[in-house]
Protein backbone atom coordinates (compact mmCIF):
# COMPACT_ATOMS: atom_id res chain seq x y z
CA UNK A 1 0.00 0.00 0.00
CA UNK A 2 1.77 3.16 -1.10
CA UNK A 3 0.61 6.59 -0.04
CA UNK A 4 0.25 9.07 -2.89
CA UNK A 5 -0.42 12.22 -0.87
CA UNK A 6 -0.16 13.14 2.81
CA UNK A 7 -2.31 15.79 4.42
CA UNK A 8 -0.66 16.92 7.65
CA UNK A 9 -3.41 18.56 9.70
CA UNK A 10 -1.61 18.65 13.04
CA UNK A 11 -2.53 21.86 14.85
CA UNK A 12 -5.63 22.53 12.73
CA UNK A 13 -9.02 22.80 14.46
CA UNK A 14 -12.56 22.35 13.12
CA UNK A 15 -13.85 22.79 10.52
CA UNK A 16 -10.61 22.84 8.53
CA UNK A 17 -9.68 19.13 8.89
CA UNK A 18 -12.95 18.14 7.19
CA UNK A 19 -12.76 20.88 4.51
CA UNK A 20 -9.11 20.14 3.71
CA UNK A 21 -9.65 16.37 3.57
CA UNK A 22 -12.66 16.59 1.25
CA UNK A 23 -10.96 19.16 -0.99
CA UNK A 24 -7.77 17.11 -1.19
CA UNK A 25 -9.80 14.03 -2.18
CA UNK A 26 -11.70 16.05 -4.81
CA UNK A 27 -8.40 17.06 -6.39
CA UNK A 28 -6.96 13.54 -6.55
CA UNK A 29 -7.42 10.90 -9.24
CA UNK A 30 -9.77 8.05 -8.36
CA UNK A 31 -7.85 5.18 -6.79
CA UNK A 32 -5.04 7.30 -5.34
CA UNK A 33 -4.36 6.96 -1.62
CA UNK A 34 -4.46 9.88 0.81
CA UNK A 35 -2.91 9.73 4.28
CA UNK A 36 -4.38 12.17 6.81
CA UNK A 37 -2.50 12.97 10.02
CA UNK A 38 -4.69 14.87 12.48
CA UNK A 39 -4.60 15.71 16.19
CA UNK A 40 -7.84 17.66 16.72
CA UNK A 41 -10.08 15.36 18.80
CA UNK A 42 -13.29 16.46 17.05
CA UNK A 43 -11.76 15.45 13.73
CA UNK A 44 -11.31 11.87 14.96
CA UNK A 45 -15.07 11.57 14.55
CA UNK A 46 -16.14 14.04 11.88
CA UNK A 47 -13.41 13.32 9.30
CA UNK A 48 -14.20 9.58 8.96
CA UNK A 49 -17.95 10.31 9.00
CA UNK A 50 -17.73 12.89 6.23
CA UNK A 51 -15.28 10.85 4.16
CA UNK A 52 -17.69 7.91 4.07
CA UNK A 53 -20.75 10.09 3.56
CA UNK A 54 -19.14 11.78 0.58
CA UNK A 55 -18.58 8.42 -1.05
CA UNK A 56 -14.93 7.64 -0.34
CA UNK A 57 -13.58 4.41 1.15
CA UNK A 58 -10.99 3.70 3.81
CA UNK A 59 -8.02 1.63 2.58
CA UNK A 60 -7.55 0.34 6.13
CA UNK A 61 -8.73 0.98 9.67
CA UNK A 62 -7.75 4.31 11.29
CA UNK A 63 -4.54 4.12 13.32
CA UNK A 64 -4.40 5.74 16.75
CA UNK A 65 -0.93 7.08 17.31
CA UNK A 66 -0.73 8.67 20.77
CA UNK A 67 -2.66 11.94 20.56
CA UNK A 68 -2.98 11.69 16.78
CA UNK A 69 -5.00 9.67 14.33
CA UNK A 70 -3.90 8.46 10.91
CA UNK A 71 -6.54 7.92 8.23
CA UNK A 72 -5.97 6.20 4.90
CA UNK A 73 -8.57 7.15 2.31
CA UNK A 74 -8.95 6.07 -1.31
CA UNK A 75 -9.93 8.96 -3.55
CA UNK B 1 -14.80 -4.17 34.27
CA UNK B 2 -11.53 -3.10 32.75
CA UNK B 3 -13.22 -2.91 29.37
CA UNK B 4 -15.95 -0.66 30.78
CA UNK B 5 -13.40 1.65 32.41
CA UNK B 6 -11.42 1.77 29.23
CA UNK B 7 -14.53 2.73 27.26
CA UNK B 8 -15.47 5.45 29.74
CA UNK B 9 -12.03 7.00 30.01
CA UNK B 10 -10.38 6.52 26.64
CA UNK B 11 -13.19 6.64 24.13
CA UNK B 12 -15.41 9.56 23.28
CA UNK B 13 -19.05 9.11 24.21
CA UNK B 14 -22.05 9.16 21.96
CA UNK B 15 -23.11 12.84 21.75
CA UNK B 16 -26.77 11.89 22.29
CA UNK B 17 -25.90 10.28 25.64
CA UNK B 18 -23.68 13.17 26.75
CA UNK B 19 -26.18 15.85 25.74
CA UNK B 20 -29.25 14.15 27.22
CA UNK B 21 -27.35 13.70 30.50
CA UNK B 22 -26.38 17.39 30.36
CA UNK B 23 -30.02 18.31 29.73
CA UNK B 24 -31.20 16.26 32.72
CA UNK B 25 -28.43 17.63 34.95
CA UNK B 26 -29.19 21.23 34.02
CA UNK B 27 -32.86 20.70 34.94
CA UNK B 28 -31.79 19.23 38.30
CA UNK B 29 -29.30 22.07 38.84
CA UNK B 30 -32.13 24.54 38.25
CA UNK B 31 -34.32 22.64 40.72
CA UNK B 32 -31.66 22.82 43.43
CA UNK B 33 -30.32 26.34 42.93
CA UNK B 34 -32.90 28.30 40.94
CA UNK B 35 -30.21 29.28 38.44
CA UNK B 36 -29.29 27.75 35.09
CA UNK B 37 -26.14 26.29 33.60
CA UNK B 38 -24.50 29.32 31.97
CA UNK B 39 -21.02 30.67 31.39
CA UNK B 40 -20.89 34.05 29.64
CA UNK B 41 -22.45 35.94 32.55
CA UNK B 42 -19.43 34.91 34.58
CA UNK B 43 -17.12 35.83 31.69
CA UNK B 44 -18.61 39.35 31.89
CA UNK B 45 -17.80 39.50 35.59
CA UNK B 46 -14.26 38.28 34.86
CA UNK B 47 -13.95 41.14 32.36
CA UNK B 48 -15.14 43.48 35.11
CA UNK B 49 -12.49 42.17 37.49
CA UNK B 50 -9.82 42.77 34.84
CA UNK B 51 -11.03 46.36 34.50
CA UNK B 52 -11.01 46.79 38.30
CA UNK B 53 -7.47 45.40 38.39
CA UNK B 54 -6.45 47.98 35.79
CA UNK B 55 -7.89 50.69 38.01
CA UNK B 56 -11.06 51.41 36.02
CA UNK B 57 -14.04 52.53 38.09
CA UNK B 58 -16.92 50.32 36.93
CA UNK B 59 -19.30 51.09 39.79
CA UNK B 60 -21.63 53.07 37.49
CA UNK B 61 -21.63 50.63 34.55
CA UNK B 62 -25.23 49.46 34.33
CA UNK B 63 -24.37 46.08 32.81
CA UNK B 64 -22.15 45.04 35.72
CA UNK B 65 -25.02 45.95 38.02
CA UNK B 66 -27.30 43.77 35.89
CA UNK B 67 -25.05 40.71 36.21
CA UNK B 68 -24.48 41.23 39.96
CA UNK B 69 -20.75 41.91 40.25
CA UNK B 70 -20.35 40.83 43.86
CA UNK B 71 -17.45 39.04 45.50
CA UNK B 72 -14.85 37.19 43.47
CA UNK B 73 -15.23 34.44 40.91
CA UNK B 74 -14.33 31.91 43.61
CA UNK B 75 -17.12 33.04 45.93
CA UNK B 76 -19.88 32.80 43.29
CA UNK B 77 -21.75 29.69 42.22
CA UNK B 78 -21.62 30.86 38.57
CA UNK B 79 -17.86 31.11 39.00
CA UNK B 80 -17.57 27.52 40.15
CA UNK B 81 -19.68 26.32 37.24
CA UNK B 82 -17.01 27.82 34.95
CA UNK B 83 -13.96 26.61 36.91
CA UNK B 84 -15.62 23.24 37.45
CA UNK B 85 -16.15 22.88 33.71
CA UNK B 86 -12.49 23.62 33.04
CA UNK B 87 -11.36 21.16 35.73
CA UNK B 88 -13.83 18.40 34.77
CA UNK B 89 -12.80 18.65 31.12
CA UNK B 90 -9.10 18.69 32.02
CA UNK B 91 -9.48 15.57 34.18
CA UNK B 92 -11.05 13.62 31.33
CA UNK B 93 -8.43 14.85 28.86
CA UNK B 94 -5.69 13.62 31.18
CA UNK B 95 -7.39 10.32 32.04
CA UNK B 96 -7.63 9.53 28.33
CA UNK B 97 -4.00 10.58 27.79
CA UNK B 98 -5.09 13.03 25.12
CA UNK B 99 -3.45 16.26 26.27
CA UNK B 100 -1.11 17.70 23.69
CA UNK B 101 0.03 21.24 22.99
CA UNK B 102 -1.49 21.82 19.58
CA UNK B 103 -0.18 24.92 17.84
CA UNK B 104 -1.85 26.12 14.63
CA UNK B 105 0.66 26.06 11.79
CA UNK B 106 -1.12 28.90 10.05
CA UNK B 107 -0.73 31.99 12.19
CA UNK B 108 -3.87 33.54 10.69
CA UNK B 109 -5.89 31.13 12.86
CA UNK B 110 -4.84 33.00 16.01
CA UNK B 111 -6.13 36.30 14.62
CA UNK B 112 -9.30 34.59 13.40
CA UNK B 113 -9.83 33.12 16.87
CA UNK B 114 -9.42 36.51 18.53
CA UNK B 115 -11.73 38.31 16.10
CA UNK B 116 -14.36 35.57 16.20
CA UNK B 117 -14.10 35.37 19.99
CA UNK B 118 -14.72 39.10 20.35
CA UNK B 119 -17.76 39.02 18.04
CA UNK B 120 -19.17 35.93 19.77
CA UNK B 121 -18.65 37.36 23.27
CA UNK B 122 -20.21 40.70 22.33
CA UNK B 123 -23.19 39.04 20.62
CA UNK B 124 -23.83 36.56 23.42
CA UNK B 125 -24.04 39.22 26.10
CA UNK B 126 -26.09 41.53 23.87
CA UNK B 127 -28.63 38.71 23.70
CA UNK B 128 -28.18 38.04 27.44
CA UNK B 129 -26.81 34.52 27.07
CA UNK B 130 -24.76 32.26 24.84
CA UNK B 131 -25.62 28.85 23.50
CA UNK B 132 -26.46 27.83 27.07
CA UNK B 133 -28.70 30.41 28.76
CA UNK B 134 -30.18 31.66 25.47
CA UNK B 135 -30.37 28.24 23.88
CA UNK B 136 -29.72 24.92 25.56
CA UNK B 137 -30.98 25.98 28.99
CA UNK B 138 -33.09 28.90 27.67
CA UNK B 139 -35.57 26.82 25.65
CA UNK B 140 -36.31 24.54 28.65
CA UNK B 141 -37.00 27.67 30.74
CA UNK B 142 -39.67 28.54 28.13
CA UNK B 143 -38.07 31.94 27.66
CA UNK B 144 -39.16 33.17 24.23
CA UNK B 145 -35.92 35.07 23.71
CA UNK B 146 -34.19 31.75 23.10
CA UNK B 147 -36.43 31.05 20.09
CA UNK B 148 -35.36 34.33 18.50
CA UNK B 149 -31.76 33.58 19.44
CA UNK B 150 -31.79 30.15 17.72
CA UNK B 151 -33.09 31.56 14.43
CA UNK B 152 -30.61 34.45 14.51
CA UNK B 153 -27.73 32.09 15.36
CA UNK B 154 -28.73 29.95 12.39
CA UNK B 155 -28.42 32.95 10.05
CA UNK B 156 -25.15 34.13 11.63
CA UNK B 157 -23.54 30.69 11.42
CA UNK B 158 -24.60 30.41 7.76
CA UNK B 159 -22.74 33.63 6.96
CA UNK B 160 -19.77 32.46 9.04
CA UNK B 161 -19.64 29.15 7.16
CA UNK B 162 -19.48 31.00 3.83
CA UNK B 163 -16.54 33.04 5.14
CA UNK B 164 -14.62 29.96 6.33
CA UNK B 165 -14.85 28.49 2.82
CA UNK B 166 -13.14 31.43 1.13
CA UNK B 167 -9.47 30.97 0.19
CA UNK B 168 -8.15 33.95 2.11
CA UNK B 169 -9.80 32.82 5.32
CA UNK B 170 -9.29 29.09 4.97
CA UNK B 171 -5.60 29.20 4.04
CA UNK B 172 -3.73 26.25 2.60
CA UNK B 173 -3.00 22.94 4.26
CA UNK B 174 0.24 21.03 4.24
CA UNK B 175 -0.47 18.57 1.43
CA UNK B 176 2.65 16.77 0.26
CA UNK B 177 3.39 13.97 -2.16
CA UNK B 178 4.13 10.54 -0.78
CA UNK B 179 4.31 9.32 2.78
CA UNK B 180 5.12 11.30 5.88
CA UNK B 181 6.01 9.90 9.27
CA UNK B 182 3.65 10.54 12.18
CA UNK B 183 4.92 11.71 15.58
CA UNK B 184 6.71 9.21 17.77
CA UNK B 185 4.39 7.95 20.49
CA UNK B 186 5.59 8.40 24.05
CA UNK B 187 5.89 5.11 25.90
CA UNK B 188 5.30 6.35 29.43
CA UNK B 189 1.84 7.59 30.23
CA UNK B 190 1.90 10.03 33.13
CA UNK B 191 -1.18 12.06 32.17
CA UNK B 192 -3.73 9.77 33.92
CA UNK B 193 -1.79 10.10 37.20
CA UNK B 194 -1.84 13.90 36.99
CA UNK B 195 -5.57 13.66 36.28
CA UNK B 196 -6.01 11.48 39.35
CA UNK B 197 -4.21 14.00 41.55
CA UNK B 198 -6.37 16.84 40.23
CA UNK B 199 -9.49 14.75 40.92
CA UNK B 200 -8.37 14.16 44.52
CA UNK B 201 -7.59 17.83 45.20
CA UNK B 202 -10.87 18.90 43.60
CA UNK B 203 -12.86 16.40 45.69
CA UNK B 204 -11.15 17.86 48.77
CA UNK B 205 -12.19 21.35 47.70
CA UNK B 206 -15.82 20.27 47.25
CA UNK B 207 -15.81 18.67 50.73
CA UNK B 208 -14.31 21.91 52.08
CA UNK B 209 -17.23 23.90 50.64
CA UNK B 210 -19.78 21.59 52.25
CA UNK B 211 -18.08 21.47 55.66
CA UNK B 212 -17.57 25.23 55.86
CA UNK B 213 -21.20 26.14 55.27
CA UNK B 214 -20.98 26.94 51.56
CA UNK B 215 -23.11 24.14 50.10
CA UNK B 216 -24.15 26.24 47.10
CA UNK B 217 -20.52 26.57 45.98
CA UNK B 218 -20.03 22.84 46.54
CA UNK B 219 -23.07 22.02 44.40
CA UNK B 220 -21.91 24.41 41.66
CA UNK B 221 -18.42 22.86 41.78
CA UNK B 222 -19.90 19.36 41.38
CA UNK B 223 -22.26 20.28 38.54
CA UNK B 224 -19.60 22.38 36.82
CA UNK B 225 -17.24 19.40 36.77
CA UNK B 226 -20.01 17.09 35.53
CA UNK B 227 -20.84 19.50 32.70
CA UNK B 228 -17.13 19.73 31.87
CA UNK B 229 -16.83 15.94 31.80
CA UNK B 230 -19.87 15.63 29.53
CA UNK B 231 -18.88 18.32 26.99
CA UNK B 232 -15.35 16.90 26.72
CA UNK B 233 -16.31 13.23 26.51
CA UNK B 234 -19.17 13.92 24.11
CA UNK B 235 -17.09 16.52 22.21
CA UNK B 236 -20.23 18.65 22.45
CA UNK B 237 -19.93 21.52 20.03
CA UNK B 238 -22.81 23.92 19.42
CA UNK B 239 -20.77 25.62 16.72
CA UNK B 240 -20.48 22.43 14.71
CA UNK B 241 -24.18 21.70 15.19
CA UNK B 242 -24.97 24.70 12.97
CA UNK B 243 -21.81 25.06 10.93
CA UNK B 244 -21.54 21.45 9.80
CA UNK B 245 -25.12 21.55 8.55
CA UNK B 246 -24.19 24.49 6.31
CA UNK B 247 -20.76 23.16 5.29
CA UNK B 248 -21.18 19.43 4.78
CA UNK B 249 -24.76 18.55 5.71
CA UNK B 250 -23.66 16.83 8.92
CA UNK B 251 -26.62 16.69 11.30
CA UNK B 252 -25.46 14.48 14.17
CA UNK B 253 -24.67 17.23 16.69
CA UNK B 254 -27.74 19.32 15.80
CA UNK B 255 -30.07 16.35 16.20
CA UNK B 256 -28.51 15.38 19.52
CA UNK B 257 -28.90 18.93 20.85
CA UNK B 258 -32.55 19.11 19.73
CA UNK B 259 -33.44 15.77 21.37
CA UNK B 260 -31.62 16.76 24.57
CA UNK B 261 -33.45 20.10 24.71
CA UNK B 262 -36.78 18.26 24.35
CA UNK B 263 -35.90 15.96 27.28
CA UNK B 264 -34.65 18.88 29.35
CA UNK B 265 -37.81 20.91 28.61
CA UNK B 266 -40.11 18.15 29.88
CA UNK B 267 -38.08 17.64 33.08
CA UNK B 268 -37.74 21.37 33.69
CA UNK B 269 -41.50 21.82 33.31
CA UNK B 270 -42.06 19.22 36.06
CA UNK B 271 -39.47 20.95 38.27
CA UNK B 272 -41.21 24.31 37.74
CA UNK B 273 -44.68 22.90 38.49
CA UNK B 274 -43.81 20.57 41.38
CA UNK B 275 -41.56 23.00 43.25
CA UNK B 276 -43.55 26.09 42.24
CA UNK B 277 -40.45 27.75 40.82
CA UNK B 278 -40.27 30.84 38.67
CA UNK B 279 -38.70 30.12 35.25
CA UNK B 280 -35.80 32.33 34.27
CA UNK B 281 -37.00 34.66 31.53
CA UNK B 282 -34.82 37.11 29.63
CA UNK B 283 -35.85 40.14 27.62
CA UNK B 284 -36.87 39.42 24.04
CA UNK B 285 -35.94 42.48 22.01
CA UNK B 286 -34.17 43.52 18.79
CA UNK B 287 -30.96 43.00 20.76
CA UNK B 288 -31.77 39.27 21.02
CA UNK B 289 -31.82 38.90 17.26
CA UNK B 290 -28.75 41.05 16.56
CA UNK B 291 -26.88 39.40 19.44
CA UNK B 292 -27.77 35.92 18.23
CA UNK B 293 -26.66 36.79 14.70
CA UNK B 294 -23.31 38.17 15.89
CA UNK B 295 -22.87 35.19 18.21
CA UNK B 296 -23.47 32.78 15.32
CA UNK B 297 -21.06 34.60 13.04
CA UNK B 298 -18.40 34.85 15.76
CA UNK B 299 -18.45 31.23 16.86
CA UNK B 300 -17.91 29.95 13.32
CA UNK B 301 -15.07 32.43 12.71
CA UNK B 302 -13.50 31.48 16.06
CA UNK B 303 -14.03 27.73 15.46
CA UNK B 304 -15.80 27.46 18.78
CA UNK B 305 -18.42 28.92 21.06
CA UNK B 306 -17.81 29.90 24.66
CA UNK B 307 -18.56 26.36 25.84
CA UNK B 308 -16.55 24.41 23.28
CA UNK B 309 -13.62 26.73 23.81
CA UNK B 310 -13.36 25.52 27.40
CA UNK B 311 -12.63 21.85 26.76
CA UNK B 312 -10.55 22.54 23.66
CA UNK B 313 -8.32 24.81 25.71
CA UNK B 314 -7.91 21.98 28.22
CA UNK B 315 -6.94 19.62 25.38
CA UNK B 316 -3.99 21.92 24.78
CA UNK B 317 -5.29 23.62 21.64
CA UNK B 318 -3.38 26.90 21.74
CA UNK B 319 -5.81 28.57 19.32
CA UNK B 320 -8.43 28.74 22.08
CA UNK B 321 -6.29 30.99 24.27
CA UNK B 322 -6.97 33.74 21.75
CA UNK B 323 -10.64 32.74 21.55
CA UNK B 324 -10.95 32.95 25.36
CA UNK B 325 -9.20 36.34 25.38
CA UNK B 326 -11.51 37.47 22.56
CA UNK B 327 -14.60 36.31 24.48
CA UNK B 328 -13.58 38.32 27.55
CA UNK B 329 -12.78 41.40 25.44
CA UNK B 330 -16.11 41.04 23.59
CA UNK B 331 -18.27 40.73 26.71
CA UNK B 332 -16.47 43.65 28.33
CA UNK B 333 -16.94 45.79 25.21
CA UNK B 334 -20.66 45.03 25.33
CA UNK B 335 -20.79 45.93 29.01
CA UNK B 336 -19.27 49.31 28.11
CA UNK B 337 -21.49 49.90 25.08
CA UNK B 338 -24.65 48.90 26.98
CA UNK B 339 -25.14 52.29 28.65
CA UNK B 340 -22.17 54.39 27.49
CA UNK B 341 -23.00 53.99 23.79
CA UNK B 342 -26.75 53.75 24.23
CA UNK B 343 -27.24 50.13 23.15
CA UNK B 344 -29.76 49.54 25.89
CA UNK B 345 -31.98 52.46 24.84
CA UNK B 346 -31.85 51.65 21.14
CA UNK B 347 -32.02 47.85 21.08
CA UNK B 348 -33.19 46.54 24.44
CA UNK B 349 -35.56 48.97 26.15
CA UNK B 350 -38.39 48.29 23.67
CA UNK B 351 -38.41 44.59 24.53
CA UNK B 352 -39.86 42.66 27.42
CA UNK B 353 -39.43 39.23 28.99
CA UNK B 354 -41.87 36.78 27.44
CA UNK B 355 -42.36 33.40 29.04
CA UNK B 356 -44.42 30.77 27.26
CA UNK B 357 -45.79 29.37 30.53
CA UNK B 358 -47.30 32.71 31.54
CA UNK B 359 -48.64 33.44 28.04
CA UNK B 360 -50.07 30.03 27.08
CA UNK B 361 -50.01 27.94 30.25
CA UNK B 362 -47.80 24.95 31.01
CA UNK B 363 -49.48 22.56 28.54
CA UNK B 364 -49.39 25.07 25.71
CA UNK B 365 -45.79 25.96 26.53
CA UNK B 366 -44.50 22.41 26.37
CA UNK B 367 -46.54 21.59 23.26
CA UNK B 368 -45.30 24.70 21.45
CA UNK B 369 -41.72 23.93 22.47
CA UNK B 370 -41.93 20.32 21.30
CA UNK B 371 -43.50 21.35 17.98
CA UNK B 372 -40.75 23.96 17.44
CA UNK B 373 -38.03 21.40 18.24
CA UNK B 374 -39.77 18.86 16.01
CA UNK B 375 -39.70 21.29 13.09
CA UNK B 376 -36.00 22.01 13.70
CA UNK B 377 -35.35 18.26 13.78
CA UNK B 378 -37.12 17.68 10.45
CA UNK B 379 -35.26 20.59 8.82
CA UNK B 380 -31.99 19.11 10.07
CA UNK B 381 -32.82 15.67 8.68
CA UNK B 382 -33.76 17.22 5.34
CA UNK B 383 -30.52 19.17 5.10
CA UNK B 384 -28.52 16.09 6.12
CA UNK B 385 -30.13 13.99 3.40
CA UNK B 386 -29.91 16.50 0.57
CA UNK B 387 -26.73 18.56 1.02
CA UNK B 388 -23.14 17.56 0.22
CA UNK B 389 -19.90 19.48 0.41
CA UNK B 390 -18.61 21.01 -2.81
CA UNK B 391 -15.10 22.33 -2.35
CA UNK B 392 -12.82 24.28 -4.58
CA UNK B 393 -10.40 21.36 -4.75
CA UNK B 394 -6.66 21.60 -5.16
CA UNK B 395 -5.11 21.69 -8.59
CA UNK B 396 -2.96 18.67 -9.11
CA UNK B 397 0.73 19.30 -9.48
CA UNK B 398 0.47 22.66 -7.77
CA UNK B 399 2.82 23.19 -4.86
CA UNK B 400 0.37 22.75 -2.12
CA UNK B 401 1.85 23.36 1.26
CA UNK B 402 2.77 26.34 3.32
CA UNK B 403 4.90 24.90 6.13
Amino acid sequence: MSVDFTLDLRGESCPYPVIYTLEALEGMTAGELLQVITDCPSSFRNVPEEVLKHGYQFAKDPVKNGQEYLFYVVA
Amino acid sequence: MKAILSNVFTRYWNPYVALILAGILSAIYFGITGTVWAVTGEFTRLGGHVLQFLGVDISDWAYFDLVHMQGSSFSRSDGWIVWGMFIGALMMVLFSNSFKIRIPKQKRRLVQGLVGGIIAGFGARLALGCNLAAFFTGVPQFSFHSWIFIIATGIGTYLGAQVTKTRWWKGKPSLTKGNKKPSVEKRRKIQPYIGGMIALVYTGLILFFFTTGKPLLGIAAIFGALFGILIERGQICFTSAFRDLWLTGRGLMAKAIIIAMAVSSVITLFVIIIYGMEPITQIAAPSTFIGGFLFGLGIVLASSCETGMMYRLMEGQVLYLTVFAGNIIGVTALAYAWDHLGIYNVLVASGKPINLISTMGPVGAILATLVMLGILYLLTVYRQKTYRFVGMGFKKGEKKHVS
